[in-house]
């Protein structure tokens, strides 16, 4: 899978450029340009004795290749340039314009002519009338228009609108789930990409585990995890397609899921908030988010009493950064009192899911997943290192609030400049945090930054590593921990990568920091990750354990490697850290 | 360009062998092929200006056939197992030796010698149907000839990894079996 495409849109749209084509066409020979009629020579080719059904067969071909090359630009010219759509479908339509004046339309004379064999000479190759040429490119010109201006925003949906439905549940041999054979064992994790903020203000659902064909596939899915011995699995369930309003949910997109994790593995570390909040709820903006969503984890919790392991929102941080600080997601705004406002909300929501979920399961335990951001000034340049210190300090923001950390008097000043009043802060640094909350660290060669010397945010790559970065967390919250996400853009230097953040999570276990688990995120590839998901293209990114097609990457095989190497090892099959989670 | 487009699904993976699938598929397409140049009589065209036997010119075909295919599966490796757009991929790759092939190269070994009329349209689809069955059959047959999960191993991709510079050098390093 090279591209997420949407086949319907990209057929329909070169229909209508092939239709445009031949009204085009119709145009020119009216004004009396001798203009190419594709249906017409089409038609004598295919049904030369007669004209009527011969027109009307060279039509039905013409847009039969029309739909084809449309199919062919939504796979490899799409989004590839920073034009309008128009603009890049009409530099597409070049591609078309050469072949049909080199190869198709000489050929097409070839197959008009009587007899089985003909001598050719190069010049019969070339041989087209000026107005004939004239009108192949004019033709292919607006064909490239049509097909650029119609097909646009090949994955996600309009909000409102639902996704095709889960593939239905089947009987298939099953791996085994290593994960079973080892309740105390170190958590060796991946995680199926389900992020579904809106974009376009509003109006534009992205829905990755739709655009990752994860409704399809999702039984293969969970098997591919046991097939290379994944023991925990992050799954979040669409939340916008399940909790429809106060008490109204449709179950239909969980629970076939959850009976097959439950019967076959692996165990799930379910996601109850990735990114987006469902239609009814709007935005981060709306202070009924945590009683809205202790209702749900509320619902979902007893519906299911056997899951034990949530993370209740995850990336806050980066969830309320990207809404209200960068103006990418949902609410789309860009100044601190929303982001501020978003953060408290998100807040409430984790503390209240959180307690909620307690009442169901007193054992749960919490994965909290976040970010890990560190911001590096490059000069003693005053703003620049000013500017530094607040990024440093507003990553912690959300974690701090759920985990009762006091604020710096910086950070208090901060929140309460932009709209959060002492009793809400006095509620949260008040609250019992429950013992078996871990902190989950997720860690990118582009979470260490650089603010340079024109105060532009560069990304740094890995300078300091996630051991340095998430000591600091560990110093701050000595919560226990795991290492929640990571991966690597560049699929072939992904084995390596995953080594490497192997070896963090080594020495962290040495420096006698308790650290429960590991994760590679993601299962399959996903979709415009790379884009942080602000516009809907559909580019493929990477960084799966499998490709979209479901094929193992080389980053599967050496996961894979890892796990049969360390699952085994007694302080990994009997983690004490674990054990004491679970206590 | 290249390096992109091999990151986002060209490199085949490791447990992949694209080119022996390729000439698998390549062969079993090409049976409707000959059905469709059966039917439009180009068997009997293309064989009188190769000056070979119908027989030959049969043998010939699957021969080419089967290169071509482990051709395409080489070129479009991880793309190839699409069960979405295989079908796409290789009509375009049909499309492409019809043009290269049949048009130019043909002409040119035959002293400017071309299939016309009927038989040029024959030559033209069953091409196109080549490359649409080569597409569609890839992804269904691919899999039976991977290596399994479950067995393969390769140095590289074990702890040695983290110390390796070659993985950055290399930018297929997602490399298939053959």
């Amino acid at each position: 899978m090279i591209r997420s495409v949407d086949f319907s849109k990209a057929v329909k749209a070169g229909a209508v450029g092939a239709l445009a084509m031949e009204a085009v066409s119709f145009a020119l020979r009216l004004t009396g340009i001798p203009a190419v009629d594709l249906a017409g020579e089409l038609g004598s080719v295919l049904i030369p004795m007669d004209h009527g059904i011969g027109l009307a067969g060279g039509l039905a071909a013409h847009l039969a290749v029309g739909a084809a090359w449309a199919l062919f630009y939504a796979y490899f010219i799409w989004g590839r340039l920073k034009w309008a759509p128009p603009l890049q479908g009409l530099a597409f339509s070049i591609v078309p314009a050469v072949l049909a004046i080199l190869f198709v339309y000489p050929q097409l004379k070839l197959m008009e002519a009587h007899g089985d064999v003909l001598t050719l000479r190069w010049r019969d190759l070339a041989e087209h009338s000026l107005p004939g040429l004239f009108s192949i490119v004019v033709m292919h010109a607006v064909y490239g228009l049509v097909i650029g201006l119609l097909y646009t925003r090949p994955v996600g949906y309009r909000v409102g609108d639902t996704p095709h439905r889960l593939a239905k549940r089947r009987a298939f041999d099953r791996a085994p789930d290593r994960g079973r054979r080892n309740p105390h064992g170190f958590l060796f994790a991946t995680g199926i990409e389900c992020s579904y903020p809106t974009i376009d203000h509003g109006r534009w659902r992205r829905d990755e585990m739709q655009s990752t064909f994860h409704y399809r596939r999702w039984q293969q899915d969970f098997d591919l995890c046991r097939r290379i011995g994944i023991t925990h699995l992050r799954y979040g369930p669409p939340l916008h397609l399940t909790f429809l309003g106060p008490e109204r949910y449709d179950w239909s997109w969980v629970d076939e899921p959850m009976a097959e994790l439950e019967k076959f593995g692996p165990e799930p570390i379910v996601d109850l908030c990735h990114f987006g909040v469902p239609d009814w709820l709007g935005n981060l903006q709306n202070p009924d988010l945590g009683p809205a969503m202790a209702e749900f984890a509320k619902a979902f919790a007893e519906r299911f009493p056997w899951v034990r392991f949530y993370t209740p929102v995850n990336e806050m941080y980066v969830c309320t950064r990207m809404s209200a600080l960068d103006a990418n997601w949902n609410e789309q705004q860009r100044d601190d009192k929303s982001f501020v406002t978003a953060v408290c909300n998100l807040a409430n929501a984790s503390v209240r899911m959180t307690d909620a979920i307690l009442e169901q399961r007193p054992d749960a335990i919490f994965i909290n997943s976040e970010s890990s951001d560190f911001t590096q000034p490059c000069c003693p340049d005053p703003k620049i290192q000013q500017r530094a210190d607040l990024e440093n300090e507003r990553r912690f923001l959300p974690l701090d609030l759920i985990f009762a950390h006091e604020l710096s008097a910086f950070m208090k000043d901060y929140v309460r400049d932009n709209g959060m009043s002492d009793e809400q802060l006095e509620r949260f640094a008040s609250r019992k945090v429950p013992r078996r909350s871990v902190l989950g660290i997720d860690y990118y060669e582009w979470n260490e930054r650089l603010i340079d010397t024109h105060g532009r945010v560069e990304a740094l790559g890995e300078l300091f590593g996630w051991y340095v970065i998430a000591k600091q967390y560990w110093d701050r919250y000595q919560r226990p921990m795991m290492y929640t996400e990571t991966n690597r853009m560049d699929a072939a230097d992904a084995p390596r990568w995953l080594w490497r953040q192997w070896h963090n999570v080594q020495l962290m276990r040495k420096s006698k920091v308790p650290l429960v688990g590991f994760t590679w995120y993601s299962l399959a590839d996903q979709i415009d990750w790379n884009i942080a998901l602000t516009k809907a293209i559909g580019l493929v990114f990477p960084v799966g354990l499998f490709d979209l097609n479901r094929d193992v990457r080389t980053v599967g095989l050496a996961y894979k490697q890892l796990i049969d190497m360390y699952a085994d090892v007694p302080e990994f099959r009997e983690c004490r850290d674990v054990m004491e989670l679970m206590r | 360009m290249t390096g992109f487009l091999s990151a986002h699904g060209y490199n085949p993976g490791p447990t992949q062998r694209p080119m022996t699938a390729g000439a698998i598929c390549g062969v079993v397409a090409a049976l409707p092929a000959v059905a469709v140049l059966w039917l439009f009589g180009s068997l009997e065209v293309e064989a009188k200006i190769l000056s070979l036997s119908v027989a030959a010119t049969l043998g010939l075909g699957f021969v080419t056939m089967a290169l071509a295919g482990a051709a395409y599966g080489r070129i479009f490796g991880r793309a190839a197992n699409d069960r979405r757009g295989g079908w796409l991929f290789g009509m375009a790759f049909g499309f492409a030796l019809w043009a290269a092939g049949a048009v130019l190269v043909l002409p040119i070994a035959s002293s400017g010698q071309a299939p016309a009329g009927p038989a040029a349209l024959g030559v033209c689809l069953s091409l196109m149907v080549w490359g649409c069955a080569l597409g569609l059959l890839i992804p269904f047959i691919h899999p039976y000839l991977h290596e399994r999960i479950e067995t393969a191993k390769s140095a590289e991709l074990g702890p040695n990894a983290a110390a390796s510079q070659s993985a950055r050098r290399t930018p297929q390093g997602d490399g298939p079996k053959c």
